[in-house]
């Protein structure tokens, strides 16, 4: 049976899980309520930001924090690059059937990168051993490793940058009226082509952060990107597609859910549980938890 | 390639037929065993493309687990045949008939969802196969790797070409004559409009079900006979690279015709061995001819095919 303390380990090791899925699916979620896209490459910038943040910080030895920020600005640089080459021309040639044709789109994309990184870097494994050197104790005297404290408020931090740039700069409000009416915002004036390239420009950087602030615990290689992938659309699913309020407390519960069904079920057989919960979930509400597509922000 | 709208007995066309008798006698000069395996492997890859493409060309669903369908027919195929002493030959049929249920059961779960909403639970459906695979060890030996019985003694590879042939035309002939009947009809209704499917008195997530349980059982079929000519088995097979591999064929191939998986199979998977060295850029190769093929010519090969039927007249047809 488990005691207070235990439980209170689990559930803080549950959260700090969560804080990254949350960053993951709030990316997932952002590409999918602005621009449509089931994103299943997400997880391949996850992967560039890891590998910039190795280069960044053990070949060139820059500190931790720029070693993130070029992850970040790496990711940047790809998202935008991306959806220059690849979704811009899609959308003028082929704008129907863009949800499964987009899905097809970064399912081949995932495996170029995937295999490119393959290609270019190895299948060896590139971590490092810490950003940052100690340990914090919690209360009930549990260990918890400066790194994963320090991710988590990453996670945290730009989850809430994020927000106030949606909430309060133009371009985010821009960003908030196509995802609610594309053909409205299109009326007002704004420029669509811009905010595409602009959201999945942003949601890129986020996968990048997480890929690079949790390099010390995943090293990179190719397919490093699949679990948080899978992660991030498990949330996704769970709460609803497009839901980006309800990515951050699913990221969170899905976090928890893991932690415990690893300590009571063993490695393995969590995955079986999880999916089973989901599909139990779906079954009751086919929507998510949390119902309805759309960007639904606090002031929207 | 059957045109009209009448439902005909005959499901292929002159060329489709010619194209296979052609392919049936080549191992009759085709000495080599490396060539003939080259052949095998894209008979497996193409007919994997085509019942693939029956849910995604027809019902316009993505069965992103598809391959956890095709190892989940090996498997119980090839447990089959170890515990129970059933002969390889009828293993195959049990994995179909696992698989048709397995696929069955994950339809009426997930085919009441929308599109996207189908596709990524098809995929945590093949998922949670691949875990629950690894992790039954003592029955799959997991990761270990699980030895199975072959068709034959004989390690020559022509015999087998033949089986392998054999299913593939089984495969081809079945889901186009399904594909041409009045539940085809249905299929396609829904696959391009579901709302005025629905409206003109089909019941679509019936017809989906129908679809995709039958397109699981091929892909038990194709999975089982995998198994027996292989003679080992790893969770990996249900892995979804795997499954991207046949889509990108299908898709390459073409959308809707299942005929463009096959050949498409025949094109690349030669090809990709004759470029064996840059292994890795191969899978590169696979996605950005996806995403090309999406960008600028959804239709694939066969869109190709029937540009070309239309804009050259040959001499000896009558049009």
């Amino acid at each position: 049976m488990l005691g207070p303390t235990a439980l209170w380990d689990l559930f803080v090791t549950g959260i700090f899980r969560g804080g990254m899925y949350a960053l993951m699916a709030v990316g997932l979620s952002l590409v999918f309520g602005v621009m449509n896209i089931p994103h299943f490459a997400h997880g391949e910038f996850y992967m560039l930001g890891a590998y910039t943040a190795y280069f960044a910080f053990a070949v060139f030895h820059f500190p931790a924090f720029m070693a993130i920020l070029s992850a970040a600005s790496m990711g940047l640089l790809a998202g935008v690059l991306v959806e220059k080459l690849v979704f811009y021309p899609l959308r003028r040639r082929h704008p129907e059937e863009w949800v499964l044709n987009t899905f097809l789109v970064t399912v081949g994309l995932s495996f170029v990168m995937q295999n490119a990184a393959l290609a270019v870097w190895g299948g060896q494994y590139r971590g490092i051993t810490q950003y940052w050197q100690g340990a914090i104790q919690l209360g009930s005297g549990m260990h918890i490793s400066l790194d994963r404290a320090i991710s988590f408020i990453v996670a945290i931090f730009c989850i809430a940058v994020l927000w106030w740039f949606l909430d309060f700069t133009r371009t985010g409000k821009a960003i908030r009226a196509v995802a609610q009416d594309e053909t409205g915002a299109l009326l007002v004036g704004i420029d669509l082509d811009q905010i595409h390239t602009i959201t999945f420009g942003l949601s890129s950087l986020m996968a990048a952060i997480a890929g690079a602030s949790l390099l010390s615990l995943n090293p990179a290689y190719p397919s490093v990107g699949l679990a948080p992938l899978y992660k991030s659309w498990y949330v996704v699913v769970l709460v609803g597609l497009g839901n980006m309020a309800g990515a951050i407390p699913g990221g969170f519960l899905v976090g928890l859910l893991e932690t415990f069904s690893y300590y009571a079920f063993g490695s393995g057989w969590q995955d079986v549980i999880s999916l089973s919960i989901l599909i139990l979930i779906l079954l009751l509400k086919p929507a998510g938890l949390f119902g309805n597509r759309g960007i639904s922000l606090s002031k929207a | 390639m059957s045109t009209g709208g009448s439902h005909r007995w005959v499901v292929l066309s002159p060329l489709s037929l010619f194209l296979l008798a052609v392919l049936s006698v080549l191992p009759l000069w085709v000495q080599d065993e490396y060539l003939l395996q080259l052949l095998i492997s894209s008979l497996l890859l193409g007919s994997q493309a085509m019942a693939f493409d029956f849910t995604a060309g027809f019902i316009n669903v993505i069965n992103f687990g598809f391959s956890a369908f095709v190892g989940a027919g090996a498997y119980t195929s090839a447990l089959l045949v170890l515990h129970w002493g059933i002969s390889p030959w009828l293993g195959p049929l049990g994995g179909a008939v696992a698989s048709a249920a397995l696929g069955f059961f994950s339809g009426v779960l997930t085919l009441r969802l929308q599109g996207i909403y189908a596709a990524v639970m098809t995929w945590f459906v093949g998922l949670t196969l691949l875990s629950l695979t690894a992790s039954l060890s003592g029955l799959t030996r997991g990761y270990r790797g699980l030895n199975v019985p072959l068709f034959l003694e004989t390690a020559a590879r022509r015999p087998y070409f033949y089986i392998i042939f054999g299913v593939t035309f089984l495969t081809f002939v079945s889901l186009r004559w399904t594909g041409s009947s009045r539940v085809g009809l249905a299929f396609r209704a829904i696959g391009q409009n579901l709302e005025s499917a629905r409206a003109s008195g089909v019941n679509p997530t019936k017809y989906r079900v129908i679809n995709f349980t039958l397109s699981c059982a091929f892909a038990g079929l194709l999975g089982g006979f995998y198994a027996h000519f292989l003679g080992i088995l790893t969770p990996d097979v249900m892995h979804s690279r795997q499954t991207v591999e046949v889509l990108a064929l299908a898709y390459i191939g073409g959308r809707g015709s299942l005929w463009g998986g096959l050949v498409a199979a025949f094109i690349f998977v030669p090809l990709f061995e004759y470029l064996k060295p840059l292994m890795e850029l191969r899978l590169v190769i696979y996605g950005v001819l996806l995403i090309l093929v999406m960008i600028w010519c959804p239709g694939g090969l066969a869109a190709i095919y029937t540009q070309l039927k239309q804009q050259v007249r040959w001499p000896f047809m009558q049009r």
